[in-house]
């Protein structure tokens, strides 16, 4: 266990030392830039505005966090050798995997928090401070960053990191779809197809599940148990993920 | 080595049957409270999202603002299609919906010359609004409803159909204003009684509210007639 | 007994359909408790392979090897081994003490003991005065001196060294050879492979030939330059080689 933490630890360090928590800036400046630009609307509109922006903000920029956070979590041991001298240690391998993603959820959380308390000053600043409902989308968003964060952290232990990036913003793409997905799925009548796109709708990380921002932004409500299952949803998949990493990296020789 | 893979090829498979019931779940939960993106497949609607992927509200706004721009420089026509699309993107942002219907028969009506264009506007507005009522979420606040039941009653001078929407308008919660518009279509669509028992209600529920509807009362009792 | 032992160990790699290219072939050692045992060969005999194997970073294709008559992969094992890498790369963005600090967490050190330890090997090292410098400002000797700190961290009755006195200057390499012979002293058993034929003469008990992924001879220096008529290590390196090489052409050919 202890070893684990110090893994991830360590790989929190780094990426804090290399400063990728300056993307937070960037972060800020179009928040702060979105809510200059949009003043000449009316309060409503410019609060959904300023939401929107906020939001989708925290998941893209966290998202590219996630995603080269844990891609370079792995590869970059593997590449500068750096791992060899880990797995030489009296570590498991699996320790390695379960501390790397320790690793990546604290460089992600760290920056979400920091994005969101950002967020959180500005609505306060607006004179419309958050209600729980901004909070359930914020908790929703940071469950879809971890979970790509282990997606990224899974494929990189048997796949180049080109291939990686690919297929990383591929799935959150398509992650994104998912509704559409459904939609055809239901309108289908061929039962094997039917089958087969059901096995493949499941397959996919439906990131669609937890985007609420778009009803909240609009004053729609979303309820707790809404929120509980997609949290489910996504500490499950996570675990397959993760699963998938120790499988592979069981058997990786670096 | 081999073994050990099999366990892990199983908790996997346990795990993906957990993801799919769990799926199940929020599936049915979506439908339960209107979440679902209800949208109609179309290609070139697939495509536009696969570039923005799960940022909509973003491209909303972005339409919104340009819509803003040609709102304040006269430019009505243009702000049909963004309307159409802010609409699709974000059916929910109910916003759209009442301005959208508003611009339509209020707006163009008054740029276009002829009577049969402006009939033309104002039908295309009430029908606007009417689409954005189909969509479930929309359906259970007031907003759409006061809309459609003022343009009833203001433009299109049809009484019976106000009345309906705007019953419907003050079944939800909703400003004070709604129940004076719904007294007032209540006298002009012949309905005294009830318009009288409306501005009771308003009387004692609004104090702002309380002068005019003492006077309106008293107006409809002596000369069955309030509203000029 | 021997403390390190492989027993036919055989690693192929798989290079597309059909083709194999042997990283090791059925390699048997046997290595002593105390001495101090060096791999030779020319790049790509097999002796990183064989150290890899060793230490669980490769699986074998075939055969076994133990440490401490324990398996690669076991944790128990490695908490008495040191490893220095090849060209040893660390995290750029930490600095000596803290690689040192990280290293000693992995070993489960207590802070006390990793403190006197880490302020011993920072100055055994001669890092002592670089500190506060982060590893990516570091020289390519600073790098190799901090490396053999870190591998020696746990205080390893093993200690594995690939290629240790790459980078380093005449003063450096005199120094680690001092340092390997000191360790010996200690008790320790050292297994380091080079193609620096003349440091390995200097401080090995005993050698091991690699070439193309078979092990040629193993033996004392002077046992093996009787038994191949050799004059000195480079005799014996050169004369083993050619040896093999013409049988090779002779019986099977290429080796793939």
């Amino acid at each position: 266990m202890k070893r684990m933490w110090l893994v991830g630890l360590n790989t929190f360090r780094e990426s804090i030392r290399k400063k990728t928590l300056y993307i937070i800036l960037i972060f800020a400046l179009i928040v702060i830039g979105a809510s200059k630009l949009f003043s000449f609307l009316t309060a409503e509109e410019e609060l959904k505005m300023i939401k929107d922006v906020s939001f989708s903000a925290i998941e893209f920029f966290g998202a590219l966090i996630a995603i080269f956070g844990a891609l370079y979590a792995v590869s970059a041991e593997i590449e500068r050798r750096t791992i060899y001298t880990l797995l030489t240690k009296p570590i498991r391998r699996s320790d390695f995997v379960i501390g790397k993603f320790f690793g990546v959820s604290m460089i992600i959380f760290v920056n979400f928090v920091l994005a969101a308390a950002f967020f959180i000053g500005l609505l306060i600043f607006k004179k419309s401070p958050p209600d729980i409902q901004v909070f359930k989308t914020l908790l929703l968003i940071f469950f879809e960053l971890i979970l790509i964060g282990s997606i990224t952290l899974a494929l990189s232990t048997f796949t180049s990191d080109a291939f990686n990036i690919i297929c990383s913003f591929f799935l959150y793409i398509v992650g994104h779809l998912t509704s559409y997905g459904k939609e055809l799925i239901e309108r289908m009548e061929n039962i094997v197809m039917k089958g087969l796109t059901d096995m493949l709708y499941t397959l996919v990380p439906n990131y669609e599940n937890f985007n609420i921002r778009d009803k909240i932004v609009v004053g729609l409500d979303v309820s707790w148990s809404y929120v509980g299952w997609t949290v489910l949803y996504g500490i499950l998949y996570m675990c397959i993920a993760l699963y998938i990493a120790l499988y592979f990296f069981e058997k990786r020789e670096v | 080595m081999r073994k050990k893979g099999y366990r892990y090829f199983v908790i996997i498979v346990i795990l993906f049957v957990g993801i799919h019931l769990v799926q199940i779940q929020i599936d049915y939960r979506k439908k339960l409270e209107n979440l679902e993106t209800a949208l109609v497949l179309l290609p070139g609607q697939m495509a536009g999202s696969l570039v923005l992927g799960g940022f909509k509200g973003l491209a909303a706004d972005l339409l919104w603002l340009q819509m803003e721009s040609y709102w304040h420089s006269g430019q009505h026509y243009k702000i049909l299609p963004l309307l159409e699309a802010i609409a699709w993107l974000q059916p929910s942002y109910i916003l759209v919906w009442t301005i959208g219907g508003w611009h339509m028969a209020y707006n163009i009506y008054a740029e276009v010359k002829t009577e049969e264009e402006k009939q033309y506007w104002y039908e295309q507005g009430i029908k606007f609004l009417k689409k954005g009522l189909s969509y479930p979420f929309n359906a259970n606040k007031y907003d759409i409803y006061f809309e459609l039941g003022w343009t009833y009653y203001h433009k299109g001078k049809d009484y019976p159909n106000a009345v309906k929407y705007l019953e419907k308008a003050t079944k939800y919660p909703h400003p004070d204003y709604v129940d004076d518009v719904l007294a007032h279509a209540y006298e002009k669509n012949g309905q005294i009684d009830k318009a009288i028992k409306q501005w009771e209600f308003v009387r004692d529920n609004y104090t702002a509210f309380f002068d005019i509807a003492t006077r309106m009362i008293n107006d409809l009792k002596t000369k069955g007639k309030a509203t000029p | 007994m021997a403390i390190i032992e492989t027993k036919e160990l055989t690693k192929h790699y798989i290079l597309g359909r059909k083709k194999i290219v042997v990283g090791l072939e059925k390699v048997n050692l046997e290595i002593n408790q105390g001495e101090i045992f060096g791999i030779l060969g020319p790049n790509g005999s097999g002796k990183t392979t064989c150290l890899k194997l060793l230490l669980g970073i490769l699986f074998p294709t075939s055969g076994e090897a133990y440490i401490m008559g324990r398996p690669p992969h076991d944790i128990e094992m490695k908490q008495h081994v040191g490893f220095l890498p090849e060209n040893p790369y660390y995290y750029d963005y930490l600095t000596g003490p803290e690689l040192l600090w990280f290293y000693a967490g992995l070993f489960g050190l207590d802070i006390d003991t990793a403190k006197k330890r880490i302020e011993y090997l920072l100055e055994l090292v001669e890092l002592h005065t670089a500190k506060r410098l982060h590893l990516r400002h570091y020289s390519k000797g600073m790098l190799e001196r901090i490396g053999l700190a870190a591998s020696l961290i746990n205080d390893p009755e093993i200690l594995i060294l690939d290629e240790p006195t790459t980078g380093l200057d005449p003063i450096g390499c005199r120094d680690t050879r001092n340092l390997l012979l000191k360790l010996k002293e200690q008790g320790k058993t050292i297994l380091l492979s080079s193609h620096f034929l003349s440091e390995v003469e200097r401080v090995c008990d005993r050698i091991a030939i690699f070439h193309r992924g078979y092990l040629l001879a193993t033996g004392t220096l002077d046992g093996l330059n009787k038994q191949y008529q050799a004059e000195n290590l480079e005799d014996l390196f050169v004369k083993t080689i050619c040896k093999f090489d013409n049988q090779q052409n002779v019986t099977t050919g290429e080796t793939t």
